[in-house]
Parts: C-alpha cells; sequence; structure tokens
C-alpha cells in the first residue's frame, strides 16, 4: 500500500498542486481569454473591421471609447482628490473621530454601484425619459438634463463608489512618512510647505498613482451606472456598447469589444505600474518608528470636519435612506409623503404600478433570491477552496515557472473588466465542447465564470492566512511524518479558519452585488437579484427596483459585519 | 556645553521624565542608559527639540533652548543639533546623495559648498561608491552609514542618537561603535546616544546617565559607575557580567547564613563575579548551588548556579563539576550593601 502510494505521494507533495492549480487556472482564466481573440481573427470575421473601420465604427467604439476615457480619467482624478483629502485629514490631522472617518471612508466600497446610481436617481431624476422626476423636480426645481443622465452623474457616482480605493491606499502610506521621515525633515529646518512638496507628496506619489490606476480601471469597466444614468439618454461606454451587441446577437463585434475594453483597462494599469516600477520601491525601512505628529489644523478644524462628515454621509448613509425613501414613496416626486408597503408586499392590483405586485409577491423575487444566496455561496466556497490551495501551492512549493503562472493567472482577473470576462466565457462554453454540452445559460457557466473573477481576492485572503502559519509550524508537523493532505487538514485549515471564513463573506457580499458578469450570463429563468433590480429600473418601476436594491444591501451588511466580527479587531487601523 | 536644570515632562498624569539635571563639557560622548520606557528617549527628543519640557530649563553653551515654565523651545533647526533615528528614517525618494544634500539645500548652502560636504561626509564613513542609489537598494549596514553622514554633513555641535545599532547585527554593531567614535574624534561635537545596552554605554562614553522610570539613578563616567554604582538597580545594570546582588536579611546573606560583616542589615549586598570564588568543601561562608550555565570568556570561565531561586555567577579558572553541583564561596566582605529600596548604605 505504501509503496504503491509512495511515489506518487510524494510527486504530489513535490508539484503536483501546483501543476493541478496551473490547470485549473488554464481552464478557468487563459481558455476564455484566448478563445475571444482566436474567435475574432478567423479570416471570414468581419468583426475587427466593423468596429474599428467601418461606417459604423464611430458609433461602436469611437464614441463609447471616448466616453469611456472621460469616465475613466475623471473619476480617477476625482478619486484620488476626495480619497487623497480624507487620508490626509485621518493620518495626518488632529481632525476629531479620525477612527469613525477611516472606517465611513471605506464603506462605499460595499455599497453595490447600482444602488449609488439609483439613489442618484431618486434625487437628479427628470421627466425626459418617462418614469416620473425625483425629489428635486418634486420640489419644483426644474433639473437639467446634464445633471439627471449621462456623463455628469455616472462620474460623480463612480467617483462616491471608488474613492474608497485611493483612500485606503493613500491613507497607509501616508501613514508610513509620518513620524520619523517628517521627523527628520523637521531638524533641517526644513518649513512646512517644504516638508510636504520636498517630502511627504513625493513619498506618497507612487499610492496616489495606484490609487488613481485602480480607479480608472474600476470606473472604465463598471456597468451598472452607465446602464441606469447613460443609456436612458444613448450615452454609450465600452461596457454598455459590449452588452448591446451580445444581447442583438452580434457577439464577434462584442467580443473585439471585450478585448478593446480590457486593451484599455490594462494599458493604463500597466502606466500607473511602470511609473511606479521606474522609481524606487519606496519601503519604508523598520524600526519603532515615533508617535506620529499631527498637523494643528487651528481654526479650519471644524469647516473640515464638516466637510469630512458631509462626504463620508453622503456616499454612506444617505445613498441607502434615499433607497429607503423611494422603495416607500408611490409618487418619486415627493419621497416622503403617502409612504406604503405595497412594493415590497403588496398583491397585483391593476389599479397601482401598473398592476405589478410587491417584490415579495413576485414569485421571480423569490426564485432570484435563493438563486442569488445559493450562487453567491457556492462561488464563496469554490473561489476560496482553490485561493488556499493556490495559496499553499505558492508558499509551499516553488516550482520554476510553473508556480510563477500560477501566480500570474490568479492575479489576472483583477485586471480584466467582469463584462469583457463574461463576454469571453460566452465565447469559449457558449458552444458545445467535444463531448461537453454548451453552458450558455446554465448557472454553472454564470457559477464558473464568478468564480474566476473572485479568484484574485481569494487567493490574496489565501496567502494571508497561510503566511500567518509560519513555514516552522508545518514543518514541525512534517517532522512527525505526515503528509500534505494530512498537514492541510490538521495544522494549516484549522489555524486558517477564522481568516478563510472572512474571506467566504467578503466574496459572498462581492459575487451578490456583481451586475457586469451576471448581466451577460445569468439565466432568463431565474435571475439574480441585481439582474431583478436592474430590469425593474430599465423598465421604469423604480420603486421596486429600490427594494430589490435594499435587499441585496441588507444582506451584503449582515455579512460584512460578520466578517468583520471574525477578523477580530484587526481592521486596518491608519490612525 | 549642555546642561539640564530640573527637566520634567509629563504626560497627563504620568512623569516621563521627572526632575533630571546634569551637565556635560563641550566634546563630550553623553550616553543615556537605561530599559525601554525609562525615559531615554524622551529626554533625547526634548534635546532634538521634537518635543518641549513641561518644566525646567535647558542650555546648549550660553544658549537658553528650552524653558519650560516660560513655554520656550526653539526649533530644531535653530539649535544646531543633528539626529540619528533608530529607523534611519532615509528618505526613500532620494538617493543616498541626495539624502545627504537636501538639509543642505534647506540650509541654503551654495552648490558648491554641497557638493564639498556631501563628498567629505560620505568619504568619512565609506559610502562613496553608493552616492547613486536609493535607501532600499542597500544593507542595514549602509543604510546606518548614510544616516550617520547626513547628521553630520551640515557639522551639527549636538550630535543625537536613538539607540542606532539596535537594527543591526552583532558584529556590524561593533563595527559601528568605532565608526561612531571616529565620526564623534573627527567632528568634536558632543554628542548625546540613546541606549539600552550597556556595552555600549561603557565603550563609547565619557559621561554616563543611568535612567529608570523617569529619573536619573546615576550620572558618571563609565569606570565609576562600575566601581562606585550609586543604587542597587545601577549595579545590576551595569558590567559584564553585571555584579550578583545577594538578599540578605538581618543580616544573614539569603536569609539563613549570619554573617558579623553583614551587621544586622537588610536589603541586598553587592558581590562582584570575581569576589566569588569556587570551593570544594563545606566552610563558613561557602554555599551549594545548581550548576545552571558556563561561558567561557576570554580564557577564563563564568559559571552561573541558582540558589533559592537567584542567580549567582562567579568567574573561574576551571570548568565547573560535570555533576550539576556547585559550591560557591563568598568574599570576606561585599562590595556594597543596599537597603531593601535600592539605596546604597555601605
Amino acid at each position: 500500500m505504501t509503496t504503491l502510494l509512495g511515489p506518487l505521494g510524494s510527486a504530489l507533495n513535490k508539484r503536483g498542486l501546483t501543476l493541478a492549480m496551473a490547470l485549473a487556472l488554464v481552464v478557468l482564466v487563459a481558455a476564455p481569454l484566448a478563445t475571444i481573440l482566436v474567435q475574432t481573427l478567423y479570416p471570414s470575421s468581419a468583426a475587427w473591421g466593423d468596429v474599428l473601420a467601418s461606417r459604423l465604427s464611430q458609433n461602436l467604439f469611437w464614441r463609447p471609447t471616448i466616453n469611456t476615457m472621460i469616465i475613466g480619467l475623471g473619476v480617477a482624478a476625482g478619486c484620488v482628490l476626495l480619497g487623497g483629502f480624507l487620508a490626509w485629514l485621518v493620518v495626518m490631522t488632529d481632525i476629531p473621530g479620525r477612527p469613525a472617518i477611516a472606517f465611513m471612508a471605506t464603506l462605499p466600497f460595499m455599497i453595490p454601484s447600482f444602488a449609488t446610481a439609483l439613489a442618484w436617481g431618486t434625487v437628479f431624476r427628470n421627466g425626459r425619459v418617462g418614469g416620473g422626476g425625483g425629489l428635486l423636480e418634486g420640489l419644483g426645481f426644474s433639473v437639467p438634463d446634464w445633471l439627471s443622465w449621462g456623463m455628469t452623474p455616472t462620474i460623480v457616482v463612480l467617483i462616491a463608489h471608488y474613492y474608497a480605493l485611493a483612500f485606503t491606499v493613500i491613507a497607509a502610506a501616508l501613514a508610513t512618512v509620518n513620524g520619523d521621515l517628517v521627523e527628520a525633515a523637521q531638524m533641517t529646518g526644513a518649513s512646512r510647505k517644504r516638508i510636504l512638496f520636498g517630502i511627504v507628496l513625493p513619498v506618497v506619489t507612487p499610492a496616489i498613482i495606484a490609487g488613481g490606476s485602480l480607479a480608472f480601471a474600476g470606473a472604465v469597466s463598471n456597468f451598472a451606472a452607465p446602464a441606469l444614468l447613460g443609456l436612458p439618454v444613448r450615452m454609450q461606454t465600452l461596457s454598455t456598447r459590449l452588452f448591446g451587441m451580445i444581447e442583438i446577437g452580434q457577439t464577434e463585434r462584442g467580443y473585439v469589444l471585450a478585448i478593446l475594453l480590457i486593451g484599455i483597462s490594462a494599458i493604463f494599469l500597466g502606466l500607473g505600474n511602470r511609473m511606479l516600477s521606474g522609481r524606487r520601491s519606496f519601503a519604508t525601512i523598520g524600526g519603532k518608528g515615533a508617535k506620529p505628529r499631527r498637523f494643528a489644523l487651528g481654526n479650519a478644524r471644524l469647516p473640515l470636519t464638516l466637510v469630512a462628515w458631509v462626504i463620508c454621509i453622503l456616499t454612506t448613509i444617505l445613498p441607502i435612506l434615499l433607497l429607503v425613501a423611494a422603495s416607500l414613496a408611490p409618487s418619486s416626486l415627493s419621497l416622503f409623503s403617502d409612504w406604503t408597503l405595497h412594493y415590497w408586499i403588496g398583491d397585483a392590483d391593476p389599479a397601482f404600478a401598473r398592476g405589478q405586485p410587491g417584490i415579495f409577491h413576485n414569485p421571480q423575487l423569490l426564485s432570484a433570491l435563493t438563486t442569488t444566496l445559493i450562487l453567491g455561496a457556492s462561488v464563496a466556497l469554490a473561489a476560496n477552496i482553490i485561493g488556499i490551495l493556490i495559496a499553499v501551492a505558492l508558499t509551499r512549493q516553488k516550482v520554476p515557472v510553473l508556480s510563477n503562472l500560477v501566480s500570474q493567472l490568479s492575479f489576472l482577473p483583477m485586471l480584466l473588466p467582469g463584462i469583457a470576462f463574461a463576454a469571453a466565457y460566452i465565447a469559449l462554453y457558449g458552444a458545445p465542447i467535444g463531448p461537453l454540452p454548451a453552458l450558455y445559460g446554465t448557472k454553472l457557466l454564470l457559477a464558473l465564470a464568478l468564480t474566476a473573477a473572485m479568484l484574485p481576492f481569494a487567493v490574496q485572503t489565501g496567502r494571508a492566512t497561510v503566511s500567518q502559519i509560519s513555514d516552522d509550524i508545518d514543518e514541525a508537523a512534517r517532522m512527525t511524518g505526515a503528509g500534505f493532505f494530512r498537514r492541510l487538514g490538521a495544522i494549516t485549515l484549522p489555524l486558517a479558519a477564522r481568516g478563510l471564513a472572512a474571506g467566504l463573506l467578503i466574496t459572498f457580499v462581492n459575487v451578490i452585488g456583481d451586475l457586469a458578469i451576471t448581466i451577460l450570463l445569468y439565466t432568463p429563468t431565474s435571475p439574480l437579484l441585481a439582474v431583478l433590480s436592474y430590469s425593474y429600473a430599465s423598465d421604469g418601476f423604480h420603486q421596486f427596483a429600490n427594494a430589490v436594491t435594499l435587499v441585496i444591501l441588507i444582506i451584503s451588511m449582515l455579512a460584512t459585519g460578520a466578517a468583520t466580527l471574525l477578523r477580530g479587531r484587526r481592521r486596518q487601523s491608519f490612525t | 556645553m549642555i546642561s539640564l536644570d530640573k527637566i520634567t515632562k509629563s504626560f497627563g498624569a504620568s512623569n516621563a521624565v521627572s526632575d533630571v539635571s546634569f551637565s556635560v563639557p563641550e566634546g563630550s560622548f553623553l550616553v543615556l542608559l537605561g530599559p525601554s520606557g525609562c525615559g531615554k528617549s524622551t529626554m533625547l527628543r526634548m534635546l532634538a527639540g521634537l518635543d518641549q519640557p513641561t518644566s525646567g530649563k535647558m542650555q546648549f553653551g550660553d544658549t537658553l533652548v528650552a524653558d519650560g515654565e516660560a513655554g520656550l523651545s526653539l526649533p530644531p533647526a535653530d539649535r544646531n543639533a543633528g539626529l540619528v533615528f533608530q529607523s534611519y528614517a532615509l528618505w526613500p525618494h532620494m538617493t543616498v546623495a541626495g539624502n545627504i544634500e537636501w538639509p543642505l539645500k534647506v540650509a541654503k548652502l551654495p552648490t558648491e559648498a554641497r557638493r564639498a560636504r556631501v563628498m567629505d561626509a560620505m568619504e568619512m564613513l565609506g559610502i562613496e561608491k553608493l552616492a547613486n542609489r536609493y535607501p532600499g537598494e542597500i544593507s542595514g549596514g549602509q543604510q546606518q552609514r548614510v544616516a550617520l553622514a547626513r547628521m553630520i554633513a551640515p557639522r551639527p555641535k549636538v550630535m543625537l542618537f536613538d539607540e542606532p545599532l539596535s537594527n543591526l547585527d552583532a558584529t556590524l554593531r561593533v563595527e559601528m561603535r568605532f565608526e561612531l567614535l571616529k565620526v564623534h574624534a573627527a567632528t568634536r561635537a558632543t554628542a548625546v546616544y540613546v541606549t539600552h545596552d550597556q556595552v555600549e554605554a561603557m565603550t563609547m562614553a565619557t559621561h554616563v546617565a543611568v535612567m529608570n522610570n523617569g529619573r536619573i539613578e546615576q550620572f558618571d563616567a563609565p569606570d565609576r559607575l562600575l566601581a562606585e554604582p550609586a543604587s542597587a538597580f545601577v549595579a545590576g545594570f551595569v558590567g559584564t557580567p553585571a555584579a550578583n546582588l545577594i538578599p540578605i536579611e538581618n543580616g544573614k546573606w539569603f536569609g539563613t547564613m549570619p554573617d558579623p560583616l553583614l551587621r544586622d542589615q537588610f536589603g541586598y549586598a553587592m558581590v562582584r563575579a570575581e569576589q566569588i570564588t569556587l570551593a570544594d568543601e563545606e566552610g563558613p561562608r561557602i554555599f551549594d548551588a545548581v550548576l545552571a550555565e558556563v561561558v567561557p570568556m576570554a580564557g577564563r570561565f563564568l559559571v552561573t548556579g541558582i540558589v533559592n531561586g537567584i542567580r549567582i555567577t562567579a568567574v573561574s579558572d576551571h570548568v565547573a563539576r560535570p555533576s550539576g553541583k556547585l559550591r560557591f564561596r563568598l568574599p570576606s566582605a561585599p562590595a556594597a550593601i543596599f537597603n531593601k529600596q535600592g539605596t546604597r548604605i555601605s
């Protein structure tokens, strides 16, 4: 028995896991991407020409691209300004309530961007595209189109969603410069201004670039905000265009747009990276570090505190409150009167809301709820199991080339816009492969795509948990003669349990809030909550859309809260 | 050169530094020595001008640099002082030469003078070849040299060091101790050096202030700390090995061995390791111990045994018997006696 298993076991111990993970990643990540490239490059395919150089290309590609770029750059700039400002306040100044502000500033990322977009509509919508105006029109203001629809609201909503990213990155960098580095500059007698421009800003620049390019990549690939706020006035971005192409069956053009979208996002992430690697790594050198010195705000303290809180509340609590009110008010013009629970629990009534029953009487909602929960749970489980296996493979087994491949491929989905990734899945698994049936329109395809998309996060969580378990601990178990899987089950997993559980919950939250992947891959017979909310909204049933979005938000908040509890008080602190 | 008069620093209700006074002449090398949390780093930060004393006066030469009662505190740059941080605090976005040059730029030195000073400083520390490298690309020992060069380039009259060697390995530490002394000798500036390592204090200092709980336990030359420790704390903190502090009660060693020499005292008797010998037989002032460890040192052996839970160390020419049993013979008189509170009484 042992002689039989011996060689196999030891081969598995050496590189089997890495090999298995490399195969899984090829199937999940590399193959779909290769497929869209190959399919659009068949000589018979005219898709590239159609998209880039034909009468159609103006509408198909160039205009959406310009819109996408404007949104990306605008959002990146806004996020850096807003996130950087809050980071500076929290890390460098004596503003009161720093931990609370730091916590609030990381929350917007937990709220799906379609929730913020819907909340924008409740206030600024005008009657131009039907469905009634919003709160401002109800108060008697006439809201101009540019404020209701299109570019401006899209950019504002996306800034409100992504500035949390820039905040986190910049605050972490500022925290390293504060203390000794600034004091060393003070010893020379340099003025405050000189310290800011000579020391603080240059050290933080890489973080600013990183935060900006992350926000850019997020904004150009976002689907929900431009779809909800731009499509009604025919503002197209690459992601909405791509969605439209696939929806009307022009899949090859869709694939070309997907490749171009990946390209744009990759170019900017690459540029950011290049600027970073051109400079030296600014890892500050360890040491006990002095207590951070706080810049006294003096007279500006009160106004700046107010500004900070207004930003935090406008981007977290207020959108949620608006959605609550808007899901209860029959008239979108007056959000705070005649509240009714009809949109939640009412029966179908021809006199009310064109006969639509409340969401809890909509059989689709109940099926969407269960589908979403089951899908979220299984994707979270699958992604995190693969994530921890990859993390173990990467930290415990060093196989030349293969380890590098695994590491790169598992990070790749991070750089891929969700909607383009979904298009790639349709391209590969939409048609039968040999004996395997076509997966298009099945939940399995959706689950596979979401699993692959969540991998970068799951691997990161896995690595964090695995790295907490030192090599020594594993080696101590090895000395007793325990095999690889025995050690994984008896040592690694029990120690990693808490971190893994938190990782599972966060993945779950990301899955149920996703619209970019699910909008292309959902099964019409049992849609998901996010898709349901989107289709309610695009049909003009805003109250219902808001109510469904709130259901998603409540589930997300419960899961996020549980994750925070599990992680204990280990949350990042910059203060 | 540096004189302190009743310096106190409080954080809220607690005092980090209480009532510290001393003065050292120009060109001296003062070491603030003590365990972590004793207030030595707070002292250094007040000398640098990064913190202000709550009360008391501080003078550099004839200049009053801080006066707690008057709320006066000269900013760091006006004190003509340089500080080497424990973390080195090198600016990661500037090259080695850039790091050294920046303070000179702030001081508005002309380009030519700056270049000469940067070269001088780099030569003194042997890091000319690293001029265009970034801090992230050089080793810990090299970073330490850059931090030193950056501190001396503006030619400060007072050099401050915050545990600068604590992040280096043992060999580098010995090497850098020598470098530091070389720099001190070459610049003739007054140095204040914070450490918890008594070996650094003993090898480098002209003056040592042993601190504990925010107070100075003893301010003296290194050899005087060894010869005449002012308190049990000092006796147990300095020296390699540190002196033995044997509890005495009612004139009895360990409370059990009466000795007329102890004159009915209570407290601790200080007995140096070289005063204790190994014995073969029973007799007066001889007691049994369990062997704990034998450390070979400079051709002799430090033999440590445990009696009643107390470690006793003796210097011996021979290795102890391997049986695990030891017999120590006490000298006819302890080097000093401290009372229960640790104050020296004879």
